[in-house]
């Protein structure tokens, strides 16, 4: 091919998309906004959904930046982690469901269940670790990230296999229905503990992170694997263990959803993990802040938008297209700006 | 396997193959299977299955480096470790039963009763015992045949392998026979649907004396084509395709129709695979969105060719082919340079994004008014007149078989494509792009074109392939335009070796016409898929057929320096 | 106008540098790895840059091929300014190069590594080697041609052509990279540490090679070292780097008595 300035198509194209965006971003906005479709109560539940969507999708975005930050690969199999956790988890409430502890005590059987789907997405996240990414440490990208989606198929199907195909319902926990009134807002009280133990958790991670020893090692695993090698760092236990976090953050992170959900199905990782992709890449792979912020964010334009944005021109079941939203921002912010919001462009 | 040679890594490799047998059931696949006979009354594909993990790890441990007694020894300890988790396991759960079964839905009482030999009419206890000694024995039977004389080792694996591709072609075989008008074969060789036990046993002897023959007769051809001059070798090599495609054509005679059916399955699929193939296996770009060009060529032929559609243009199909080409070109172009700069793993998330906004925005209501939502776009025509027609030697050509001569050509064409590009120009620059970008770069090669180059291209052939499903189908729907269609193509390239196009055939033949061959199969298809990526990846990057380009390198440098010497020979003696 | 009328002219070609570089600073957020350069490679001669670890040769390097751009100055190659060019085009102009740790197409057979070397030199395109139209036939078969005889240049068996690179001997692996480098007929050899990892036997060996390159070929040869011998012994003016900055530059005698390279190779204590 002999274009001689192709360049130029290239950054056409991709100005002519920018324009295309801001300009469909406006208008959109500003005609929904015009209209009043909906009431101020009804952007105000659609953002704490939001919010509460988007802890969700935080805790296991800080699962996909950890392990970014110390393999420099993505894990594609994060998804099914977290569905994972949320799987076995629903056993551990069904049981405390069967003999009423989880109704009776339910400041009790909460944390346990949590705990449950926590530990379960550890072990999961740990196996893969050993079995499928160890090995390949030393081989060329492409090779670990096939790997990681034909472990993703597997995790996924051996569930659907072991614990069969259809929808798990969770048992009524009735501690968690109805609403809380914080400064005069309804919140639901299922929102209202997601937020809560989403936040409590990220800032166990920070702390973690950057006050203990290992959180150092980790530190130092993702600045530079061999330096810190050479530096007396065990370099395999450092990797396990962040695997091991951010297993854990995904399997809470199954439960809350769960809650919030009411079901598990053995599918419901492809989803959720994608889009929590999508916000470790928004904040920035490999900063922990930008993993959490990137989830919130992301969590709040996907409740918002479908109404906010498509509504405005006239497109019929905005909602269908949710999914599209997050696709979207995911291209566009690996077309524009892959280091994402808080990351910083590699220098040339 | 590892550098451990001790009992203790033998022991936990034996558990290892205990938790597979666990899995295995635990998930159904072994159940499922034992649906399917081998030997009727004898032995199931279910059987088999189970016993796969403790003949693997004692046939692999008994290729150690260590004496023949020991071998036998580790494969012993590892299949008494493996029997012995598996019968705790099992003994678990027939305590556990019936509650676990809410747990681990397949976990029922005939289950159990399958792999408690309950219809031998064993206790728990002794069907417990029983499942120590199967593992054990047959581990160590595997290291025997391990370590036995090759020519004995050929023998009993040739024969046991013939006898279970014997038993697994009945679906196909029978129905030929009886079409052929020789019931009588067919009785004999299968009872119900499995093979009977004389003729097992048969097939045993006959697989046992050709695996013996084979390495021989092989490299005696080997030997004989080798000696042979360039002009024989490349007629030889000429002569093999053009049976090869005679084979291709008058198949769909000797197969039937369902048969047909899965061929043209494996064809749509073999067309992908090498559409994707050079983006991925030429170019090193690792596209997860593939299949939004096949919807592009499905969705774009549907528009155009069908009259009731939005656009309602109703042209002909060959007619709509190049416009559609062209447009799929095109958004080839859009969506690759965007995204030209990206590393690796980001290209397929990107790509994965797009294919997946690709699949909401087909079947969304928004578009519905052109892409006619969930229903899609109805009353596409076939491509040559009605569906019917006549072919040369094959005469009527109906059904499945009415897209399968077209499908087949167009995979010739393409796999021809894909040849040529490979030993070019271009398709050198692809590949020192893939093996390293910044000094494919300083080497002169404009990456930017050269990748915008395979996205077209890969664009192009993906919808060929989706135009011809469109007219296949006769309509398309969103629903066959998923992000399991990419990932099955990706594991077929990945499977058959990326870059190599006779890998493409056997991946394709392997993921999609085992499927359909084996029923029982099928619905766990996608996990099998899952561990064939993550297996070939940790044991076999290169694929089942990895690149031949090494041999035909070899094949064209002996060509020129015999050339040469010919060329000097004449001069000297003046015969040029 | 008569022949003497354009010699000046030729004879003005002649002289003028094959490369020049003015003025040229390359700074990566905060780092300068290269400061107000200025560098010139006379047509014809073997030129080296020398200096101790981290002083910028490589970054320099990788400048002259376009992969990285200056941040101020100019470079320009043969009369044309290549300072904002991408590494493809600076290729295509005749500047070729091999790399210090050795970066052949690992999974690619010798042959080919040389055969898309020449990849700026040859014209087919993807719809002629499809067709076989456009006399692509002649293209690959000359090209096959000229590689085979870069591997007999180099040294490299002909019966190791269908080989994987990667297979390849170390000492083989380097013959190959500059095989490769030299498939494109370029005007501007680019050699970056060519004698890293070998014993003394193979290192004359290089040296000697270096020298025949530039005298059966014609090529100019830009050297980066750290062996002095291999420096001292072929190159005809040597540039020292350090911390970023031109300190000394001419002939290997001058080189060897400059008190100022003394002490950047060996601290302050040697001259003292």
């Amino acid at each position: 091919m002999r274009r001689p300035s192709n360049l130029s198509l290239v950054d056409v194209i991709l100005w002519a998309l920018r324009v295309a965006i801001v300009v469909g971003v406006a208008v959109g906005v500003f005609t929904t906004l015009s209209t009043t479709r909906l009431s101020g109560d009804q952007w105000r539940d659609l953002l704490i959904f939001g919010i509460s969507q988007g802890s969700v999708y935080a805790l296991v975005a800080l699962g996909y930046t950890l392990v970014y930050g110390v393999l420099l690969m993505i894990n594609f199999a994060h998804g099914d982690v977290f569905m994972f956790g949320g799987m076995t988890a629903f056993f551990a409430a069904s049981w405390l469901n069967s003999n009423g502890i989880l109704n009776t005590s339910p400041l009790i059987a909460v944390p346990i269940i949590l705990v449950v789907g926590a530990l379960s997405s550890t072990i999961v996240a740990l196996l893969l670790e050993r079995i499928a990414y160890r090995p390949l440490r030393r081989a060329p990208r492409l090779v670990p990230l096939i790997t990681a989606i034909g472990a993703s198929l597997f995790i996924s199907n051996s569930v659907r296999g072991l614990y069969g195909d259809g929808v798990k319902a969770y048992p009524r926990v009735e501690a968690l229905q109805g609403t809380f009134n914080i400064l005069g807002i309804p919140i639901l009280k299922t929102h209202l503990v997601v937020i809560l133990a989403a936040f409590f958790l990220m800032l166990a991670l920070y702390w973690f992170v950057e006050r203990t020893r290992t959180g150092r090692a980790m530190r130092a695993v993702s600045e530079d694997k061999d330096t810190a090698a050479l530096m007396g760092i065990d370099v395999d236990r450092i990797i396990s263990i962040t695997f091991a976090i951010g297993g854990a953050l995904a399997g809470a992170a199954g439960v809350l959803y769960a809650f919030v959900y009411n079901q598990v199905i053995w599918s419901m990782g492809f989803l959720p993990g994608i889009k929590a992709f999508t916000a470790a890449v928004l904040g920035g792979i490999g900063s922990i802040v930008g993993a959490m912020l990137g989830g919130l964010m992301l969590g709040v334009l996907e409740s918002l938008a479908p109404t906010l944005l498509l509504a405005g021109f006239g497109v019929p079941s905005p909602n269908q297209l949710r999914d599209v939203i997050a696709f979207s921002v995911l291209v566009l912010v690996l077309i524009f700006r892959p280091y994402g919001l808080f990351g910083r462009p590699e220098g040339k | 396997m590892s550098r451990n040679l001790t009992v203790r890594s033998a022991v936990r490799a034996g558990l290892i193959a205990g938790v597979v047998m666990v899995y295995l059931v635990a998930v159904g696949i072994a159940s499922a299977f034992a649906k399917r006979e081998v030997v009727t009354g004898f032995l199931t594909l279910g059987h088999l299955m189970l016993v796969l993990p403790a003949v693997g790890i004692g046939y692999i441990l008994a290729g150690r480096p260590i004496s023949n007694s020991l071998r036998i020894t580790h494969a012993a300890a590892a299949g008494l470790a493996a029997g012995l988790l598996f019968a705790a396991a099992f003994l678990a759960a027939e305590a556990l039963s019936p509650g676990i079964r809410t747990v681990l839905n397949r976990v029922s009482t005939d289950l159990l009763a399958f792999v408690g030999f309950r219809d031998l009419g064993l206790e728990p206890a002794a069907g417990a015992a029983l499942n120590v000694a199967i593992p054990t024995a047959l581990a160590v039977i595997a290291a025997l045949v391990r370590v036995a004389p090759t020519s004995v080792r050929r023998a009993i694996v040739g024969g046991a392998t013939a006898m279970v591709l014997l038993s697994m072609v009945e679906p196909f075989l029978r129905p030929r026979l009886l079409q052929f008008g020789v019931p009588l074969v067919a009785q004999f060789i299968y009872k119900s649907h499995g093979l009977s036990t004389a003729s097992a046993a048969i097939v045993l002897v006959i697989g046992a004396v050709l695996a013996t023959i084979w390495p021989g007769a092989r490299s005696a051809a080997r030997n004989r084509v080798a000696a042979a001059d360039p002009g024989t070798r490349k007629m030889l090599r000429w002569a093999t395709i053009l049976v090869g495609i005679a084979f291709l054509y008058t198949l769909p005679v000797i197969s039937g129709s369902f048969l047909t059916q899965v061929l043209v399955l494996v064809g749509f699929y073999v067309l992908l695979g090498l559409g994707l193939n050079i983006v991925v296996g030429y170019a090193g770009l690792l596209d997860l969105g593939y299949v939004a060009f096949y919807a592009v060529g499905a969705y774009f032929t549907a528009l155009i060719t069908s009259p009731t559609s939005a656009l309602g243009w109703g042209l002909n199909w060959w007619v709509a082919l190049p416009i559609v080409i062209v447009l799929s070109a095109m958004v080839g172009l859009f969506i690759g340079a965007p995204v030209l700069r990206l590393r690796g793993d980001y290209l397929a998330i990107v790509t994965l994004g797009f294919g997946e906004i690709a699949r909401v925005l087909l079947g969304s209501d928004a578009l519905k008014p052109w892409l006619g939502g969930p229903n899609g776009i109805l009353s596409v025509p076939f491509m040559i007149d009605d569906g019917t027609y006549f072919l040369p030697i094959v005469g009527k050509v109906t059904g499945p078989a009415a897209t399968y001569f077209p499908l087949m050509g167009f995979c010739i064409l393409a796999a021809f494509i894909a040849y040529r590009l490979k030993y070019s120009r271009t398709g050198r620059a692809w590949n020192a792009m893939r093996e390293d970008e910044d000094v494919a770069q300083a080497t002169g090669i404009s990456t930017v074109n050269y990748k915008l180059l395979a996205f077209a291209m890969g664009a192009a052939v993906g919808c060929v392939g989706g135009a011809i499903y469109a007219t296949h189908l006769q309509g398309v729907v969103p629903g066959g335009f998923v992000l399991q269609v990419s990932i099955t193509v990706l594991a077929v390239v990945v499977l058959g070796g990326m870059g190599s196009i006779p890998g493409i055939i056997v991946g394709a033949l392997a993921l999609i016409g085992l499927p359909e061959l084996l029923r029982e199969f099928a619905e766990y298809k996608v996990l099998v898929y899952g561990a064939v990526l993550v297996a070939v990846m940790l044991l076999r990057p290169e694929g089942l057929i990895p690149d031949a380009s090494r041999r035909a390198e070899l094949e064209e440098a002996r060509e020129i320096e015999e050339g040469e010497l010919k060329v000097e020979y004449d001069e000297i003696t003046g015969d040029a | 106008m008569t022949s003497t009328d354009t010699q000046p002219a030729i004879d003005a070609a002649a002289e003028r540098p094959l490369l020049v570089a003015t003025d040229v600073t390359k700074a990566f957020e905060g780092l300068v790895a290269n400061r107000e350069i200025d560098f010139n490679i006379p047509r014809g001669s073997i030129v080296a840059i020398i200096g101790p670890n981290g002083a910028g040769k490589t970054t320099f390097f990788n400048q002259l091929s376009g992969v990285y751009h200056p941040t101020s100055g100019t470079i320009e190659f043969d009369g044309i300014d290549i300072s904002q060019m991408a590494p493809h085009v600076v290729a295509g102009l005749g500047v070729a190069r091999t790399y210090q740790n050795i970066r052949l197409f690992q999974n690619m057979t010798v042959i080919n590594n040389v055969m898309v070397g020449r990849h700026v030199r040859m014209r087919g395109q993807w719809y002629q080697a499809i067709t076989g139209l456009g006399g692509i036939r002649q293209e690959e078969d000359a090209t096959r041609r000229r590689a085979f005889e870069l591997l007999e240049l180099v040294g490299i068996s002909r019966r190791m052509s269908a080989e994987l690179s990667k297979n390849l001997p170390y000492g083989d692996q380097r013959r190959l990279e500059i095989a490769r480098a030299l498939a494109s007929d370029p005007k501007l050899l680019l050699l970056d540490e060519p004698t890293a990892g070998m014993n003394p036997g193979e290192t004359r060996q290089m040296t000697d090679f270096i020298g025949r390159l530039r005298r059966e070929l014609g090529l100019t040869i830009l050297l980066i070292e750290h062996d002095m011998k291999v420096v001292m012994g072929v190159s005809e003016r040597i540039t020292v780097l350090d911390y970023g900055e031109k300190i000394a530059e001419g002939t290997p005698a001058e080189i060897r008595a400059n008190p100022r390279v003394i002490e950047a190779y060996l601290g302050k204590q040697a001259t003292a």
